[in-house]
């Protein structure tokens, strides 16, 4: 290999006649005078002189090729191979045209691939093409991972990508973008495999309820495999965890409102006249519902009247209560404020946002698990909202308390993950839970909150937040508008993100702020699974035969029914299983079951004798 | 856009009338009757077929395939102040990391052979030299190839007479080196330019022509790919030793030439198959082999311009070889 054509301080050609190249390979080139440079390979080519591309002259017909071969000359031999470098470091003088060029043994980019030891940092996949610089590798590196190619398990043969997670103190937050089926959930569960592994304290937002890890891969060797099930927890909203209505502050409570359905400023006014602290949900209820039956009535006479007619003591009460409450708030709460704050309130109830409290997510925490908050995407808007700042707030004060020696309790850092992150922070319109992620986006790193955004849509991502994502592993993505954000997002090359399209499901490029330029690597095999991995036509395949065999098990015993009978089988089938079929129904359902091969049907003169197979 | 005159339009407007007129007679000739007409009077049209590769490992054992070539770049003005480069090249199909080169040159301004006067304008005299220099490198290069390789056969690049007509010294050796070893030679010739078949009609008279054609011409489009047309008739070429054929080696209409000495004319047929099975088939028609030599053996102009700047002194560069011409940057 040498280093042929014009040169650049930046780039050169290496030329070859025996070794084909490939891309993102990494390879040192000896410069007689500037010493050994290294360079990462970001175009491999091939060519033949006697094969050229000549679209409307001589082609060498592959007969002649194969007959110029038998009588002794073989044209392949004179393909070269050729790639463009770019070096990592620019060097001061343009590389010396013909220097030689080598592999790199791996203790000379040891620095360059691995910044991290293993066990503090999540050991994500290997970086691609580098099998020949492991090949002396140090054993610590070695078989740490297998990796999926073509549906098989490989053992690891390349140098592991290890994400220094410590870095993120001075380059925070990690983006992760890809189209469906890119390998971008999947990256991410790696991702949260590592972060249990090393007991980081983590939060998930899972609104697809697919990131559970109680579930081993089956496809790994024996001994491969970690079980994960007492280091994470899913918590349902409105089931397992909720918000503790006494706890709420007035803002709180109108950031909840809000993020059930956006707030007018009159509604948000009737809040904070309304709220009390310490109210239960029933008080503040109460308060207001009441208080809408009074404007129901529309003057104080009308509930003078109430008052008068009332039969009984609670229901005298009861309206006495309501004019107080007329008269004190009348005035400033419009009635079509109060009625929308109501609903809302009775919105959130209903959704059971109020049961429970959020003490087993903070217990999680400090235990250092890893603990994912299930629901449908809106209603976790709403308690993320709430979650988030509780949460941060909690840290916040810790940390502030630690130099104003004000003792607060002790909160540990912790990491905020979501998958589908465009409908937390969306870019173009406010939400609740975006201003809270904006902030943290902002601050987060000074408190030792950071952010895992994942998203197929950074496009829709609020830009603030993604400026502030330092690292951004970037998978297949199609969409010319994501690539364009992308590109302006990170510092991969018009070269990577032309490729972008075409990378393989599990292939990312991973631009890191801490290291100053791209990876090309390939996420590892994770070690559980996602409960969503069944194809859902294997799944009605599955349904159907499950029904068929259930359907002969009920009627096995009744072989041979004749055609002329069904009425009398029908009749036994539904007192013994309770289940009904119509004549038309039933000879359908055993005709299934003869096209199926399960029984045989005899024709007779009169009528058809469905029979057991011998 | 181009400015072009009406006048510069109206010449090449006449000049495919006139061509027209002329060769409407060829164009419009039928077919079969020429095909008759060949096959009865001038010899035969043969369909070969290609060898199989079997057949072709043949030559492997037997030593191989010598292909021989030549090229020439002149740089500098008009007589003397030139300099002519001219490289040959030999290569065996079995031993390809040893080529042969053989490298001469020629410039008026100095002369190894006979004393001419520089002053005197001679073009033509500057011409033989230049293709006899060619010539012999050529069978330079051929000779040390077949001490070095024994080759089974040689293919040279142009026709065999041309070698004799313009070397005939060197040519003597080669051949009867070739034939004391018993190596084939043949010649492959891309443009023929031979007229037997015009000749022929002159002599015979059953099929009217008034122009002259020659036998490119009147064989264009007239072979089916893989036919070849052997002659039987007492050619000039025969007179001097050779025997030719003509074929049509690829899709493309026009036909190729071979030609081969009188004592291996046993091998012609052979020979012409081995050259159709190494000729793609959609390509001008010469083995790919030779194409390879080709590209090898040629020097781009660039490259003897380097090589001239660097090692000749620049005085004598600027004062004898770059002509006006060279300088224009427009």
């Amino acid at each position: 290999m040498k280093v042929v054509g014009i040169t650049t301080q930046q780039e050169v050609y290496v030329g070859s006649r025996e070794r084909n190249f490939r891309i993102n390979e990494f390879l040192i080139i000896v410069d007689p005078h500037q010493g050994d440079l290294i360079g990462e390979v970001v175009e491999a080519r091939t060519y033949n002189k006697y094969i050229p591309l000549n679209l409307n002259g001589d082609l060498a017909d592959s007969s002649v090729l194969q007959s110029l071969k038998a009588i002794g000359y073989n044209v392949e031999e004179d393909t070269i191979y050729i790639a463009r470098v770019r070096l990592l470091n620019e060097a001061p003088y343009p590389v010396e045209a013909g220097s030689d060029v080598r592999i790199p043994q791996f203790s000379e980019v040891k620095d360059l691939m691995i910044n991290c030891s293993v066990d503090e940092g999540l050991v994500l996949g290997i970086i691609k093409n580098t099998d020949q610089m492991a090949l002396d590798m140090d054993e610590e590196y070695k078989n740490l991972l297998c990796t999926f190619e073509g549906g098989k398990i490989k053992e690891q043969k390349d140098i592991p990508y290890i994400f220094n997670i410590k870095s993120m103190n001075q380059y925070p937050h990690i983006g992760i973008f890809g189209g469906s089926g890119s390998g971008k959930s999947f990256g991410l569960r790696v991702m949260l495999e590592e972060m249990m592994n090393l007991n980081i304290p983590t939060i998930v937002l899972d609104p697809h309820f697919e990131m559970d890890f109680s579930e081993l891969g089956d496809y790994l060797p024996k001994g491969k495999t970690i079980d994960y099930t007492d280091k994470f927890r899913c918590l349902q909203v409105g089931v397992d965890v909720g918000v503790r209505f006494e706890d709420l502050s007035p803002q709180d409570l109108k950031n909840l409102l809000d993020a059930s359905s956006p707030l007018t400023d009159a509604m948000s006014n009737v809040v904070d006249i309304l709220f009390k602290k310490r109210d239960s949900y029933t008080s503040f209820y109460n308060r207001v519902k009441m208080l809408a039956e009074a404007q129901e009535e529309g003057s104080l006479d009308r509930i003078a009247r109430r008052i008068e007619e009332s039969t009984t003591d609670l229901e005298r009460q009861g309206w006495q209560k309501r004019k107080e409450l007329y008269l004190n708030y009348d005035k400033s709460c419009p009635y079509s404020s109060v009625r929308g704050i109501l609903w809302r309130v009775n919105r959130l109830y209903n959704e059971g946002i109020f049961n429970n409290d959020i003490r087993k997510i903070e217990e999680g925490l400090n235990q250092g698990k890893l603990m994912v908050i299930q629901g449908n995407t809106r209603i976790l808007q709403v308690f993320s909202t709430y979650l988030i700042n509780n949460l941060y707030h909690k840290r916040r004060s810790y940390k502030d308390g630690q130099f104003n020696n004000s003792s607060s309790e002790y909160f540990p850092p912790f990491v905020i993950v979501t998958d589908e992150a465009h409908n937390f922070a969306p870019k173009g319109y406010e939400c609740p839970s975006k201003s809270i992620l904006k902030e943290i986006s902002q601050e987060g790193r000074k408190y030792g909150v950071f952010l895992i955004l994942a998203t197929q849509r950074p496009t829709l991502l609020d830009e603030t937040i993604t400026a502030q994502l330092n690292t951004k592993f970037i998978f297949r993505t199609v969409r010319g508008s994501d690539i364009a954000t992308i590109k302006e997002e990170t510092d991969i090359t018009e070269e990577e993100a032309r490729r972008l399209p075409y990378l393989q499901t599990g292939d990312v490029f991973i631009s890191e702020s801490a290291r100053g330029r791209t990876v090309f690597a390939r996420i590892r095999a994770a070690h559980t699974t996602s409960p969503h991995t069944e194809n859902p036509f294997d799944e009605l395949k599955g349904k159907l035969q499950e029904g068929d065999n259930k359907f002969y098990q009920i009627i096995k015993d009744k072989l041979p029914i004749n055609g002329d009978d069904f009425i009398n089988v029908i009749k036994e089938i539904e007192s013994e299983t309770g289940k009904t079929y119509t004549i038309g129904l039933f000879e359908e359902m055993l005709d299934n079951l003869v096209k199926k091969g399960l029984i045989i049907k005899e024709k007779t003169p009169f009528f058809n004798v469905y029979k057991d197979k011998i | 856009m181009y400015n072009v005159s009406q006048e510069l339009k109206n010449k090449i407007m006449l000049v495919n009338k006139v061509l027209l007129d002329k060769y409407g007679e060829v164009l419009s000739m039928d077919r079969n009757a020429l095909r008759d007409y060949i096959n009865s009077k001038v010899g035969c049209i043969l369909k070969i077929d290609k060898f199989t590769d079997e057949e072709l490992k043949r030559y492997t054992n037997l030593g191989g395939i010598l292909g021989v070539d030549g090229s020439k770049n002149r740089m500098g003005g008009a007589h003397p102040h030139f300099i002519e480069v001219y490289q040959g090249l030999a290569k065996s199909t079995l031993h390809k990391e040893r080529p042969i080169y053989k490298v001469d040159f020629y410039t008026p301004l100095y002369s190894e052979e006979e004393e001419t006067n520089p002053l005197e304008e001679n073009t033509e005299e500057d011409q033989r030299i230049s293709n006899k220099k060619l010539a012999a490198i050529e069978i330079e290069a051929a000779l040390e190839g077949i001490n070095a390789f024994n080759p089974y056969a040689v293919m040279m690049d142009g026709s065999l007479i041309r070698y004799k007509i313009v070397c005939s010294d060197k040519w003597q050796e080669l051949k009867e080196e070739c034939e004391r070893r018993n190596i084939i030679l043949v010649g492959i010739i891309k443009d023929i330019k031979t007229s037997i078949i015009r000749e022929s009609i002159d002599e015979d008279g059953s099929i009217p022509i008034k122009e002259f054609f020659y036998d490119r011409e009147l064989l264009y489009g007239l072979l089916e790919y893989g036919e070849v047309i052997l002659t039987n008739i007492n050619t000039k070429k025969e007179e001097r030793g050779f025997t030719s054929l003509f074929m049509r080696s690829s899709q493309s209409p026009t036909v190729i030439g071979m030609d081969i000495l009188n004592s291996q004319q046993s091998c012609l047929l052979e020979m012409a198959r081995l050259v159709f099975t190494l000729t793609p088939k959609a390509s001008r028609g010469v083995p790919l082999w030779l194409d390879i030599i080709d590209s090898e053996v040629k020097i781009p102009d660039q490259m003897i311009r380097g090589l001239l700047e660097s090692y000749l002194d620049r005085k004598i560069l600027e004062m004898l070889f770059i002509s006006e011409r060279d300088k224009r940057t427009m």
